[in-house]
């Protein structure tokens, strides 16, 4: 039963990966296009335009634009290789706020197109947490996914994080209406979600639609 | 031929007006157009030729949407942006009764000749 367990946690952090990697490209995929046509429509003013339209100051804010959408490029890909090492290890202390901005980073395009805004309130300083990064950002992702499914557009989702004596609570919460037809097939079904929890000694609690996910500190 | 009228859909802002002005440069007349809803208001008022319309447009699904237009006038030419993973909605959109589609980044010489072929298309179609 572990065994199996076990596989099928691989099974879903690889889905996990697929989605994030999915989202990851599109958004590149776009920033790229800005550039492109940015770029393009520099050379259509020299070539087609013949001085008519193309004043300095037009050039330096299309320059100004693909800088901006370079340094979006830059920012994400930085999100994405801290994603990934962060399977490096199976257990480390790591930084639950910055595990967190960088999922949002990566989730936010997701968000945007269901017109979802998602909210941080991240206690600052928070100490270190000792666990498997990978999971606990897995059982985080399958929380907000679920929300973000179900929830109708212009919705907030807010995560908090804070510490409390010996433990990080992450909470989950939401505003606005929820969809008509509810879409029950989760990315991670609760067993799951309770297995890949207790890997980080966690427990949960939902409330009212909040959802209450507790870190010890001490092991 | 008459001067195409297109209206650009897309909700990533500086793309749309970069790909605007591209092609107002090449003597299209364009609006842009960030969200579904915003896009079939222009579609009453300005009565464009072709539709170069992104799938992920937030605010309605790109192939509702499509639907949508096509209900409006069925002779209005959909050509749908799409990124490289969207197999699936290309399909649905052809079935939909998009005229094409073409991939994100955009080949401005592919583009504009997908849209000329669609004007003729749409020419045809009202005669």
């Amino acid at each position: 039963m572990e065994h199996k367990g076990e596989e099928h946690l691989r099974l879903l952090q690889l889905q996990f990966v697929g989605k994030i990697l999915a989202g990851f490209t599109h958004e590149i995929k776009n920033y790229i296009a800005i550039i492109k046509e940015s770029a393009g429509l520099m050379e259509d003013m020299v070539k087609l335009d013949k001085g008519q339209k193309g004043k300095p100051e037009q050039y330096l804010e299309i320059i100004r634009s693909i800088e901006e959408q370079i340094q979006k490029t830059n920012d994400l890909f930085r999100y994405l290789n801290r994603f990934a090492h962060r399977m490096d290890h199976e257990f480390s202390a790591f930084n639950i706020n910055e595990s967190l901005e960088e999922l949002f980073a990566l989730i936010q395009r997701v968000a945007n197109q269901k017109r979802i805004t998602l909210k941080k309130d991240f206690q600052r300083e928070i100490p270190s947490f000792h666990g498997n990064p990978s999971i606990f950002q897995l059982v985080i992702f399958s929380f907000l996914e679920e929300k973000m499914t179900n929830l109708d557009k212009n919705s907030i989702i807010t995560v908090k994080i804070g510490a409390k004596g010996n433990s990080i609570g992450v909470s989950i919460s939401s505003e606005g209406v929820l969809k008509g037809e509810q879409d029950v097939q989760a990315m991670i079904p609760p067993e799951m979600r309770m297995f890949a929890l207790e890997k980080l000694k966690g427990t949960v609690s939902e409330s009212n639609g909040i959802i209450d996910v507790t870190l010890p500190l001490s092991r | 031929m008459p001067q195409t009228k297109i209206l650009l859909v897309d909700d990533e802002i500086e793309f749309a007006s970069a790909l605007a002005e591209r092609l107002q440069l090449r003597n299209y007349e364009v609006r842009t157009a960030h969200k579904a809803l915003e896009a079939l208001a222009i579609i009453h008022d300005f009565l464009p030729d072709v539709v170069v319309l992104d799938l992920k447009i937030p605010g309605m699904d790109g192939i509702e949407t499509l639907k949508t237009i096509k209900k409006i006038d069925p002779t209005i030419e959909v050509i749908m942006l799409t990124g490289h993973g969207d197999r699936w909605s290309v399909e649905a959109g052809m079935k939909s009764g998009a005229f094409e589609y073409i991939m994100k980044p955009v080949e401005i010489g592919e583009l504009t000749a997908k849209i000329d072929k669609a004007m003729k298309q749409r020419l045809t179609e009202r005669t």
